[in-house]
């Protein structure tokens, strides 16, 4: 069963297009993460899905439905991200009571143990927290509220890494014992990759590229050697990333999609083939050019 | 539990491969029921599909039985089944790199040899 169904959704802000003809689809139970450079679109994606904003065209279902303004949505996602306001009047054990008597697989045993776990006091008022500690809260708000559709949007701004490493535990150890489908965006995939079954990755408004974690990972593949014999092989390819090495080495990544043939050319060309890191596959797929930032530097 | 940051062998492999050291190991005796996928998730901190997918590989090579409903078992010949596959692939190449590595340093086939009977009577000095 699909949770999420986008179809050719589009928004444009202030004439700018956000978005633009994004289709895809999301199973039940799955995780995904949302990946993208600054400014791709991926909080606007999100807030659509969440049924915070419209969609300006195309159309969008969650659980079937429309989600905007639409409280059975509502009462079964979660949109976590750290622009989450509070009103200065609560104490951190009144936002964690409301949250209880809203979402009905609220399980208040977990938010207790994790709220001791990172040592909070509950009588403090959430925007007196520092912006770690606002993350941190604002995530267990979101495992504990154990939707069907839990979001959550660049989770861990401002945590250290231990508590990012504790949150990522916290999140595989909740899916596990309750299933969910889960989306989570961040900057960091190297970080979470491992949690992840799939990414979809969206550049400039449009969608790039919706595989499982594995796929990503066979995606590309790096040839290293002598600039001319590499030359050979990938004339005729695709670059995604170029770099020279030296007087005349070049490193050279291309889609993994050598023939036997050409395999056996590069063992003979000693040309070193190695995997890529699938966060720099997605770098690649999302640079404006094929050098980087390093071709800001090089005017010659 | 973690693996190392060994980005070119895909994590999948890597459970397949801990997997059969622990069969080899006798951790895990014929007919006895091995992790699931979940088991394997928690202990290796990764999404429960990537550990299905260790878990598949070693079931199409039958060294592990599936049995509806109940989970995943290990097969009878599944020792002899990783021992034979470990032979021809990890032993041959590693024998292969040694030979070439052999010729780079002009150690003749003989010294090779020996060298090979020393290190092995060590190993059964130390295994005693």
């Amino acid at each position: 069963m699909n949770v999420i169904e986008c179809k050719e959704v589009s928004k444009v802000y202030h004439q700018k297009k956000a978005l633009s003809n994004l289709s895809f689809s999301i199973e039940e139970n799955k995780i995904t993460g949302l990946i993208g450079r600054n400014g791709a679109g991926k909080t606007t994606l999100l807030k659509i899905i969440a049924g915070f904003i419209h969609d300006t065209e195309g159309e969008t279902l969650v659980f079937g439905e429309e989600p905007f303004n639409n409280l059975h949505v509502s009462a079964n996602r979660i949109f976590i991200d750290d622009q989450m306001i509070f009103p200065h009047s609560l104490t951190l054990k009144d936002i964690l009571k409301t949250a209880a008597s809203f979402y009905h697989n609220w399980d208040n045993d977990l938010a207790e143990r994790l709220v001791s776990y990172y040592s909070f006091n509950l009588k403090q008022r959430h925007h007196h927290l520092s912006k770690g500690m606002k993350s941190t809260f604002n995530s267990i708000i979101g495992l504990a509220a154990r939707c069907p559709l839990t979001i959550f949007d660049e989770p861990t701004t401002g945590m250290d890494s231990s508590v990012r490493k504790d949150f990522y535990r916290s999140l595989l150890k909740e899916y596990l014992n309750f299933p969910r489908t889960i989306i989570l965006s961040s900057h960091l995939l190297n970080e979470i990759e491992d949690l992840l079954e799939d990414i979809l990755l969206i550049k400039d408004g449009e969608k790039c590229l919706h595989v499982s974690l594995e796929e990503l990972k066979e995606y590309a593949i790096a040839l290293n050697g002598d600039e001319e014999k590499v030359k050979e092989i990938t004339s005729n390819r695709e670059i995604l990333y170029e770099k020279k090495i030296g007087i005349n080495q070049l490193y050279v990544v291309v889609k993994n999609d050598l023939s036997l043939r050409e395999k056996e050319q590069t063992v003979f060309s000693n040309i070193e083939l190695s995997a890529v890191p699938s966060d720099d596959v997605c770098s690649y797929l999302t640079n404006k050019s094929i050098g980087g930032i390093d071709d800001v530097f090089n005017r010659g | 539990m973690k693996f190392d940051g060994n980005q070119s062998i895909p994590i999948y492999i890597q459970i397949a491969e801990w997997l059969e050291t622990e069969i080899l190991r006798g951790n895990h005796k014929q007919d006895e029921k091995i992790y699931s996928q979940y088991q394997l998730a928690d202990m290796f901190n990764i999404n429960p599909a990537t550990a299905a997918k260790g878990l598949n590989i070693l079931a199409d090579e039958e060294i592990l039985y599936k049995k509806r409903g109940l989970g995943m078992f290990v097969a009878k010949e599944a020792e002899q089944i990783i021992l034979t596959k470990r032979k021809n692939q990890i032993l041959k190449k590693l024998v292969n790199d040694l030979v070439i590595e052999a010729e780079r340093l002009h150690v003749s086939e003989e010294e090779l040899l020996q060298l090979i009977k020393a290190a092995n009577k060590k190993g059964e000095g130390e295994a005693k």
